[in-house]
């Protein structure tokens, strides 16, 4: 029985003009009761117009034709707001009240409902979500993923039928965006919610999804079952945007070309590898004794690496940054966030640091930043002590910090405003500061977003701008917080370029990321940091191939037979390595 | 129902009965400090009986959601601000809350900033008089709007009409409470130890208004239209 | 040490207004004194001994300088100390200002105890009773609080990361801080507008809706009855003692008022002073007020005192 139709329908918002402005045309689907349906596409598809057009009171103004119909009943002539549920992109801006327990009742109090009811409800629903504990704290004091979990409570408190969620994992980070999907997964198997979700990280939720919506330009370009969206989307292009942002099991399934329904989870994976490819852990066993020769092989490379990079360093003598037994806390009383921390970052490398949520990684980089000021130990940037810099010397074509909200680098109404401040600092005169500015938003490809306001812009968008104003001190350090949050696919490769341009040009990059794929990609060396301390430092293969659990999709499903593969290009090359010999 | 019911009846009987034998009592019973009971009594009437004709008129999610955030931020630069005694951008943005949603969201913005910023700073005897004073000054330049979007100068005589006036408000009231009369010698002293306060105060409401009506009236003036509020 | 929070905001607040309007408006030395004492031990109780005793220099220093300039303001009463500028300076006006300096600090330390144990889901809840809207706005104005200063020092620091702020003098900063500030605004007010959708996808704003329609006559009988007006949660219960609390709150500032008005409990300085005379009801509203300001610290000594007791008994 299906819960939601739409027919037809097209929307343009009210600024567009002409045939090719169409936010959403000719849509087409039904979702029936208990359907768990994934919508994905590249950022500006009109995922999030179609998902407002459904929740009528979030509905944007503009021109409208075609219908939408819920249970058989024409959209607008539906009464009830708790029927359908919807929970946003960001969890700051769902939340309402000052405290949780007024969150969650807020929605029933909108309903009417009396005091005992509302009781009864929202003690039910925060048992069923595991919030208890957090039930009369402030919402401010919760984390992300909390406050998250917090807008999913208090919309299904009110008991929809129909769930629409707009990328609600995007600005979590990956352990909570888990935690998220598996709670959604939860509703959808055990209550059997329908659920419509949007969403660019498809590793975790593709496996649970009865159906894959791919949209594309305002149309529905696939819409078909998740095991056979990878060959659909081959058929409709092969080198399509999207593709990068499938589940690591689908990405190798098709690098190597297998026709039919694909393997999605890690499991799946590693079978069909198992099944086709098992003979080339044999060989090697055979040849070598087996995956330890490989480790060693790998450890032999790495050491002769280091050694050569250690010569190399030696005679560039460009040590960028460097944090020699660094300890810090934030007050007197608290306990201390860095236990001794060590590290350098050379220039021309990229260095990751991977780690929990909490541990101090951000800390680390505030330090480096002389944002806060360690306690003990020495901080040293560009071969000078951090304490040495005067006023803002440091942050002059030395140093360069992205935080992770980049917006908060924007202060202007425009983004013109915003990077001609930086010329001004400079030195530049008042006349040549637009041009230059316009020049080098043109270089980055960004023209097109010099008028704009900063918040109009999207995510990815806005991470560019921001490093194109961050680097116009042209800075020899750049430090990086969680870079990859909120990014999809095609922005992550887009960061990734920016990256290695960089890196040639002999500028040191500094990462703190939660991403192993991001890690594995771009880095040059990786390191783990745990209860305030850098735990283990080596390049990304040697890296990720010890760890069982802090690795890459691609590496979990590789490496039975290939321990050292960490990425999905390189699992893919060594396959048709083995075939072809 | 019956619960609403009883409710009703009671808010009745407070207004109609209740309050009026209070301050009458209040009256009889403070001698000298009678003036002064007076004066407070109305005064957090008058903001209350402006708290229920705010339920019964405002009624966009989205005004109400601007006179919150609007509220919110005149706290954090109360906050923000606190190293320098006096220099506050409260009447600042309640009076450009006022001149953009009209007077009645002005008073609130006022109103609400002391109340809530109270909740930082301490709440005391002097809250209501912080409420009405801001909220007047907020509700005064929602009145005068047009006029204060256009001129700079008149702006300026604004900023300082609403530093005086707001000293002026908080220091009446102790002056009758402690003599039971105008005490104009008590008076003088208490504003001449505040004036370095004061001068403080009209000059950052000076500097909040000069840079801030502009970028500030943009981004409501876009909000409103955006929004259809 | 929480007993006294724990009552119904309803009783505390009539609790705390009883008590600060006699203490505001009384000139009797007697309940004057109580109330100071009362509101002294209540804070001790709340906040521990240490923060009355770092906070008594201060106190000591209001109380002389209040004490002390009343003469220099009044010039009322018939007992001339001695003469000063040719104005008298008179006993009258030296005990009024004593009496002046109790009542401001018993207040200051009163609102103290009234900021601790009023926390701002208690005023939310008052609130509610004046107007639920007003209340609302301040619970959405309270969450946005914490963000906002959050936001405020994530921009600051971003910024001083790009070199923008050099931190050579108190201007350069004072400009540095209005600039993050003013760009906050825009940031918050569309932040607000998201939110604004969120309270809506989540019903609020529909009985409004419906009472438009209403007014514009379409198909007025099936909306009224499904017309259900919004209703108002909270956590807070009623119960016995909080009625009890605010009879003996009602009774004391009753008596207290009356007596006051009519029943030889005030007091007067000027011309000269009064007399205390002990009747039946000025003995009564002593009693009565005194046992109303020692209450709170009493509810808390037999609290510790309970907990003292059980943790023996384990």
């Amino acid at each position: 029985m299906e819960i939601l139709r739409v027919e037809n329908l097209s929307f343009r918002y009210p600024n567009g003009e002409g045939e090719s402005d169409f936010a959403l045309s000719d849509i087409n689907f039904s979702v029936s009761r208990g359907e768990f349906v994934v919508l994905c596409g590249v950022s500006g598809c009109g995922k999030t117009t179609l998902l407002r057009l459904i929740k009528k009171e979030c509905a944007p103004a503009g021109e409208k034709s075609g219908r939408i119909f819920y249970n058989g009943v024409p959209l607008e002539d539906t009464e009830n707001a708790g029927e359908i549920g919807f929970v946003g992109q960001n969890p700051e801006c769902g939340i309402v009240t000052d405290k949780v327990w007024h969150e969650l009742a807020f929605g029933l109090e909108n309903m009417g409902l009396s005091t005992d009811a509302i009781r009864r409800r929202v003690g039910e629903t925060a048992s069923f979500f595991g919030i208890q504990s957090i039930f009369r704290k402030k919402t401010d004091e919760l984390s992300g993923g909390q406050k998250q979990l917090l807008n999913l409570a208090s919309v299904m408190v009110m008991g929809p039928k129909l769930l629409l969620l707009d990328e609600p994992t995007s600005r979590l980070d990956p352990i909570a965006a888990a935690d998220f999907i598996s709670t959604l997964q939860k509703l959808n198997r055990e209550t059997g919610l329908s659920i419509i979700l949007s969403e660019h990280r498809l590793e975790e939720v593709l496996p649970t999804a009865d159906r894959v919506i791919l949209m594309e330009n305002g149309k529905i370009l696939i819409c078909d079952a998740p095991r056979k969206i990878g060959e659909r989307l081959a058929e409709e292009n092969s080198r399509h945007p999207m593709m990068r942002a499938m589940p690591s099991a689908v990405r190798i399934y098709r690098g190597l070309d297998m026709r039919g329904e694909s393997p999605l989870t890690v499991r799946e994976g590693r079978d069909f590898l198992l099944n086709n490819f098992s003979g080339a852990a044999r060989s090697d066993k055979d040849f070598c004794g087996g995956e330890a020769k490989e480790i060693k092989e790998a450890k032999e490379k790495e050491s002769e690496r280091t050694a050569e990079n250690k010569k190399s360093r030696r005679d560039f003598g460009v040590l960028a940054a460097e944090m020699k037994n660094v300890w810090f806390r934030y007050g007197r009383a608290l306990p201390d966030v860095l236990r001794g921390v060590s590290f350098d970052v050379r220039r021309g490398e990229a260095f990751c640091i991977l780690g929990g949520n909490g541990v101090g990684k951000t800390t680390a980089l505030n330090v480096l930043a002389g944002l806060d000021r360690a306690y003990r130990g020495s901080v040293s940037v560009n071969g000078k002590r951090i304490s040495e810099y005067r006023g803002a010397s440091l942050y002059r074509e030395n140093l360069a910090y992205l935080p992770q909200d980049t917006s908060a680098l924007f202060v202007k109404d425009t983004v013109i405003e915003d990077l001609c401040e930086i010329f001004s600092m400079a030195g530049v005169k008042k006349s040549d500061r637009e041009a230059l500015a316009a020049e080098l938003a043109k270089k980055a490809g960004l023209s097109h977003l010099l008028r704009r306001h900063p918040y109009d812009v999207s995510g990815g968008e806005m991470q560019r701008l921001a490093l194109c104003k961050v680097l116009i001190s042209k800075p020899k350090i750049l430090l990086l917080d969680e870079p990859t949050i909120g990014l999809d696919a095609f922005s992550k490769d887009e960061l990734r370029n920016i990256i290695k341009g960089l890196k040639s040009d002999g500028v040191a990059v500094l990462a703190v990321t939660h991403d192993a794929e991001f890690a594995a990609e771009c880095a040059d060396r990786c390191a783990l940091f745990f209860d305030g301390e850098i735990l283990s430092v080596a390049e990304p293969s040697l890296f990720f191939s010890e760890n069982n659990f802090y690795t890459t999709a691609a590496n979990r499903i590789a490496r039975d037979i290939w321990k050292d593969a960490v990425t999905c290009g390189e699992v893919v090359r060594r396959c048709k390595e083995y075939c072809g010999s | 129902m019956r619960r609403e019911k009883v409710k009703k009846a009671l808010v009745c009987l407070a207004f109609s009965i209740l309050i009026p034998t209070l301050v009458t009592v209040g009256y009889l019973a403070f001698g000298e400090r009678r003036y002064a009971w007076i004066i407070l009594s109305a005064t957090v009437l008058f903001v209350a009986s402006f708290f229920l004709y705010f339920e019964k008129t405002e009624s966009k999610t989205g005004r109400l959601l601007v006179i919150a955030s609007m509220t919110a931020l005149s706290c954090v630069g109360r906050v923000v601000f606190a190293p320098i005694p006096g220099f506050k951008p409260v009447t600042a943005i309640t009076v450009i809350c006022a001149i953009y949603f009209g007077a009645e969201a002005g008073f609130m913005t006022g109103a609400m900033s002391a109340l809530i910023s109270n909740l930082y700073f301490g709440q005391g005897p002097w809250t209501p008089f912080q409420m009405f004073g801001w909220g007047i000054i907020g509700f005064f330049a929602g009145l005068l709007s047009e006029r204060l979007k256009k001129g700079k100068a008149f702006l300026l005589l604004y900023a300082l009409f609403s530093g005086v006036l707001y000293s002026l408000i908080m220091d009446v009231w102790t002056v009758l409470w402690a003599d039971g009369f105008f005490n104009l010698s008590r008076y003088a002293a208490a504003s001449l130890s505040a004036l370095p306060f004061t001068a403080v105060y009209v000059v950052s409401n000076a500097v909040f208004l000069l840079i801030g009506l502009k970028p500030v009236g943009k981004v409501l003036e876009r909000i409103k239209t955006k929004y259809n509020l | 040490m929480k007993a006294f929070k724990n009552f119904h905001p309803v009783s505390l607040a009539v609790y705390f207004l009883s008590v600060l309007t006699v203490l505001m408006f009384t000139k009797n030395p007697v309940l004057q004194a109580e109330a100071l004492v009362g509101a002294a031990l209540f804070l001790g109780a709340l906040q521990g001994v240490g923060t009355l005793l770092s906070d008594a220099p201060f106190y000591l220093a209001l109380f002389a300088m209040t004490a002390l300039t009343n003469p220099l303001f009044s010039h009322n009463g018939v007992t001339p100390l001695f003469f000063m500028n040719g104005n008298p300076v008179t006993l009258e006006a030296l005990l009024y200002g004593v009496s002046l300096a109790a009542t401001v600090i018993g207040a200051l330390i009163l609102c103290r105890c009234f900021c601790d144990v009023m926390t701002s889901d208690k005023i939310l809840y008052l609130a509610m009773a004046a107007s639920p809207k007003f209340s609302l706005v301040l619970s959405m104005a309270l969450r946005f609080i914490p963000m906002l200063v959050k936001r405020f020092h994530r921009v600051e620091r971003a910024q001083r990361t790009m070199g923008l702020y050099s931190g050579k003098s108190v201007s350069d900063r004072v400009k540095f801080h209005v600039r993050v500030f003013l760009s906050m605004i825009p940031w918050t007010l569309e932040n607000a507008m998201e939110t604004s959708a969120s309270m809506r996808a989540r019903g609020y704003g529909k009985y409004i809706k419906r009472a438009e329609k209403i007014k514009n006559g379409k198909n007025v009988k099936n909306v009224k009855c499904e017309k259900k007006k919004r209703t108002n949660f909270s956590l807070f219960k009623f119960t016995p003692r909080d009625a009890a609390l605010i009879f003996v709150c009602l009774l004391s500032f009753g008596i207290s008022l009356l007596g006051e008005a009519f029943f030889s409990v005030g007091f007067e300085y000027y011309p000269r002073l009064g007399a205390l005379r002990l009747t039946a009801w000025s003995a009564a509203v002593y009693a009565v007020f005194g046992a109303v300001t020692f209450m709170p610290f009493l509810i808390e000594v037999k609290e510790a005192l309970v907990w003292k007791y059980c943790v023996s008994k384990i």
